[in-house]
């Protein structure tokens, strides 16, 4: 809220800045990522590879959609020239203007210093084109390397400040996927590289090799890393994590039928995010569990898309969460994944939810700290097309410039570059 | 002044009440008739006042209470009918139209709990009724409460012990559920049942998506289906980008009433979708079955979009068939002299028009003249192609000389006349931005490129182009950037960039500068040298950032860096 007060400081800043002698160029550059933003996503990576390049910058959180500032540099302007990113040349004075007017609401000024090193977890050659945060990072050109299981049973993900999960299943149960595509070509392969890979990294099978997978990434974020999951992999972690020695997986899978007490036997104080939640057991149900509340591909329990609505935090005192929720829009279409959304009643107790849809039972964006990192959860599978299916083409994102959804993938991505500010309590 | 949706309303009602009296359906009262009247000149509460008196005397009046539901929903009163209903459904607790009203009134009202309260006491009291079921999940199925709909309509097949009457509703539903193959048979058993539905199943299963086709396509195609699966599949083919495939549903149907309406519905949504090859293929097909000179006029149209003349003039001599001269001067000529023009039989297209031309009006003589003047163009000769419009300052004729001034090199000719009348053809629009770009009043090598290029030559007309940019110099760069598209039309890559860079480099100040910077980071991007053309792009955002080529540009420069997916 601007007060009155911060009016006052305002105006004396920008009298004060017309006092100064006009110099001959701006010294900074405001990227605006409000409605005034011709190219929301490129913004992002605009930011990143400032910061990567050493340069000095802050997001201003709630200001203007959750402006960055950035030096007014030839490099900059350059690449915004050419990816049509809207910038503001900003002279100290209006700068002095603006820090106040954020000094008096809730906003807030975060400094960005090191571009985080980003790691995605995809099979190797499988095509960037099905995954969100692919798609973002290419689009924004955001550099990031990949990794998989043998990286990660390697010991690879400590390289990395950030790590992506996209549609992976941890159960090994290959997203039960068996149900309708057993025939298909593609299926066959998969299904076949992931014993060949299980059995080459000394697992019986590409459920235990996908649970080992699992606690390693438990591990990186105990340890202090970042975990961004979408879709199926945010149910399927979870699973593999509390049901680490549990048989959570189908007979189709690892050749011994699902535990059949493994619903007590699960250990949710391993998980991130969910517990008690009820393992769907059955290989002829293509769902895991009960965490997702959409059930997309289980046409008796399918939930209608709706919207889903930011929540609003303050900026001053939870700037985590409010980094996470920066955009230009509050409320935004839902899309389908083969996990979409995330049932209230599993969550635990301490979870932040970011994002839900109004008088459902189900959130849609989460997150939590998990020892010495945290965790981000995005239900569903492409923000710009909601009912993705496989064999779909690629969603194109210079087509959706200015996409909502995608920006709270690319808030994620920033979220580790920000400086920690103490608490002012 | 009466608004267009009362005079809807005011036919609708005139309609119903016809209707209703030659059916016998329904005696009309005397209140029922003045409430219909009153209702037509939108006097409602007027209305209203007559249709409760209908009812006052006959409580299970459908038709009083549907025109009360329509002026209650008129005055913003529809809570006002629920007691109604009541009253009579109380009355005609076996009338089905009534039971409707209240469900979607109840509905309307917001009341949840009430609508499926009145489903549950309508299914009580007719038990071997389907109507409830229907009622209720499309009013769910509007609503988006699949889950609820899906349970209704699983009642209903255990509680009926069939599905009969709702496949309509199933199909809808899974449809919206995504069970595409499933919604497949269940649009087919609703087709059996209510042929009318077609249009629907199409529009339903058109957003079928890519990967489940296959499986939509096995299932209208399965063992039994009929002529109306085929229909369908084949409609949902075209809107799917594969006329041939849609054809292929078709063509091979037992000869008989049902297959030549489903040729003839094919071949008028194929023209609606400019699919040209398959419409002549249908048309064809229904013309061996049955010949008429209207449907190989259509064949022959479909052949000359489809660029094949020749074609077009055979089945323009099956149209003639049966017509005398002053008829086929009518109906047929036109159609035959463009395809003798397309093929640049000019002679022949001369002595056509001669032999028709006591036949024609002055008026459709002169639109024919302007035909065959095209047609000596295409055969190189300009000299009879203005002969024969001679004086003619008819707009047709205008457009016609404007250009053969062009042709001849008479730039001052052509600047008076040529403009823009209806559709502009690229070829129109760079005629016009080279005669407001030179000064020159003539130039003969400009004219010859241009008419090379009438003539469909255009690998000859790129070098027409080239040498006419050496002799016009406040329109060489416009002349060169012609020639290069046209190098690039005939996939000379090389030549077509070799004349891009020319302009980029040399002429950064003309106005096709930004078009030869993005043409040529194209031709390199096709060559395979992505870091050029990233080069290229870059250099035309930042030199040219005002142009309106630049999100062109950006798109361009994102697919280099793949930065976007290729195939988009």
């Amino acid at each position: 809220m601007v007060t009155p007060r911060s009016r006052l400081i305002a105006a004396a800043l920008i009298l004060l800045g017309a006092l100064v002698p006009a110099r001959a160029a701006a010294q900074f550059l405001l990227v605006p990522m409000d409605d005034e933003q011709r190219n929301h996503l490129k913004a992002y990576g605009l930011t990143y590879n400032a910061i990567k390049d050493g340069l000095r910058a802050e997001w201003f959180l709630n200001y203007r959609g959750g402006s960055f500032l950035l030096p007014d540099a030839a490099d900059v302007r350059r690449r915004a020239g050419l990816d049509g990113v809207t910038v503001e040349p900003m002279s100290a004075a209006r700068l002095g203007a603006i820090r106040a007017e954020i000094a008096g609401g809730n906003m807030d000024a975060i400094p960005l210093e090191k571009a985080p090193r980003v790691a995605i977890y995809t099979p190797p050659n499988a095509p960037p084109w099905d995954d969100a945060v692919t798609l973002a990072l290419r689009y924004a050109g955001i550099e990031y390397a990949t990794v998989f299981d043998e990286e990660v049973v390697r010991g690879d993900l400590a390289k990395y400040d950030w790590l992506h999960l996209h549609h992976e299943d941890f159960t090994g149960q290959f997203s039960k996927f068996h149900i309708a595509y057993r025939g298909a070509p593609w299926f066959i392969q998969q299904v076949q590289s992931a014993q060949t890979l299980a059995q080459q990294l000394g697992y019986p099978n590409p459920p235990a090799l996908k649970k080992a997978v699992a606690e390693r990434m438990r591990q990186y974020v105990d340890n202090g890393g970042f975990l961004f999951a979408m879709c199926g992999a945010t149910e399927t972690l979870e699973l593999a994590m509390a049901g680490f020695d549990v048989d959570i997986a189908g007979n189709f899978a690892d050749g011994t039928p699902v535990d059949g007490n493994a619903d007590a036997k699960m250990r949710w104080v391993r998980s991130f995010a969910f517990a008690n939640a009820h393992l769907e057991q059955s290989p002829f149900v293509n769902a895991q569990s009960d965490i997702d509340g959409h059930q997309v591909n289980v046409p008796g329990r399918r939930q209608p898309l709706g919207t889903f609505t930011l929540f609003s935090f303050s900026a001053k005192f939870d700037p985590v969460e409010t980094i996470l929720v920066q955009n230009h829009r509050t409320v935004i279409p839902d899309f389908y994944g083969v996990t979409t959304s995330f049932m209230r009643r599993v969550l635990k107790p301490g979870v932040s939810v970011l994002a839900e849809e109004e008088g459902a039972p189900w959130t849609k964006y989460l997150h939590g700290n998990y020892g010495k990192g945290s965790w981000t959860y995005l239900g569903g599978h492409d923000p710009e097309d909601p009912q993705h299916g496989i064999g779909n083409p690629p969603t194109d994102l210079s087509l959706h410039p200015n996409s909502p959804g995608y920006r709270l993938i690319l808030n994620n991505v920033l979220f580790p570059a920000a400086k920690k500010k103490p608490l002012k309590t | 002044m009466r608004s267009r949706s009362a005079r809807r309303l005011g036919l609708a009602l005139s309609l119903l009440l016809v209707s209703l009296a030659r059916a016998g359906a329904q005696q009309v009262t005397g209140a029922e008739q003045r409430g219909l009247l009153l209702e037509q000149d939108e006097k409602f509460r007027e209305a209203a006042a007559a249709y409760r008196a209908a009812l006052a005397t006959a409580p299970g009046s459908v038709m009083a209470l549907l025109g009360l539901e329509r002026v209650y929903a008129q005055l913003g009163w529809p809570d006002s009918l629920v007691p109604v209903l009541e009253r009579a459904i109380a009355a005609a607790p076996r009338e089905p139209a009534l039971r409707a009203a209240q469900i979607r009134t109840l509905r309307s009202l917001g009341l949840t709990d009430r609508v499926h309260q009145a489903f549950e006491r309508w299914t009580r009291d007719m038990p071997g009724d389907a109507g409830p079921y229907r009622e209720y999940a499309r009013l769910l199925l509007q609503d988006g409460q699949l889950r609820t709909a899906d349970s209704v309509l699983q009642r209903a097949r255990t509680r009926l012990g069939t599905g009969r009457g709702l496949e309509l509703e199933q199909a809808q539903l899974r449809a919206a559920m995504g069970e595409w193959a499933l919604s497949a048979t269940s649009w087919y058993e609703a087709l059996e049942r209510a042929p009318y539905l077609e249009q629907a199943a199409i529009l339903s299963l058109v957003a079928t998506p890519l990967e489940m086709r296959p499986a939509v396509r096995r299932d209208l195609l399965a063992a039994g289906r009929n002529v109306a699966a085929r229909r369908v599949l084949a409609a949902l083919e075209l809107h799917w980008g594969s006329p041939q495939d849609a054809w292929r549903m078709l063509r091979d149907l037992p000869r008989d009433t049902a297959t030549f309406s489903a040729w003839s519905e094919f071949a008028r949504r194929a023209e609606e979708a400019e699919a040209w090859t398959v419409v002549r293929a249908a048309l064809e097909a229904l013309l061996r079955a049955q010949p008429t000179p209207d449907l190989a006029l259509r064949a022959a149209r479909a052949a000359l979009h489809g660029e094949d003349p020749e074609a077009a003039l055979g089945l323009v001599g099956l149209a003639e068939r049966g017509l005398d001269s002053a008829e086929a001067a009518v109906v047929t000529l036109p159609m035959r002299l463009e395809a003798l023009a397309a093929l640049g039989r000019a002679a022949e297209a001369q002595r056509t028009l001669d032999a028709y031309a006591a036949h024609a009006t002055p008026e459709l003589q002169r639109r024919q003249r302007a035909i065959v003047a095209w047609a000596w163009v295409r055969a190189g000769d300009v000299a009879r192609a203005r002969a024969l419009l001679g004086n003619d300052a008819t707009a047709e004729a205008s457009e016609v000389t404007g250009w053969l001034s062009l042709y001849s090199g008479d730039l001052a000719g052509a600047r008076r006349t040529l403009r823009v009348r209806g559709r502009a053809t690229p070829e129109l629009v760079t005629a016009l931005a080279l005669l407001a770009r030179t000064k020159a009043d003539t130039s003969a090598a400009t004219g010859n490129a241009f008419l090379t290029l009438a003539r469909g030559d255009t690998l000859r007309a790129a070098v027409a182009f080239e040498e006419a940019a050496v002799s016009l110099d406040d329109a060489r760069t416009l002349l060169i950037a012609v020639a290069a598209r046209l190098h690039a039309a005939t996939r000379d890559d090389a030549r077509a960039m070799l004349l891009w860079s020319e302009l980029a480099t040399r002429d950064a100040e003309a106005p096709e500068a930004p078009e030869a910077n993005l043409e040529w980071a194209r031709a390199l991007r096709r060559a395979g040298k992505h870091a050029d053309a990233v080069q290229r792009l870059e250099h035309l955002i930042l030199t040219y950032p005002n142009s309106a080529l630049v999100p062109q540009a950006r798109r361009e420069l994102d697919l280099a860096r793949g930065a976007i997916p290729r195939a988009s």
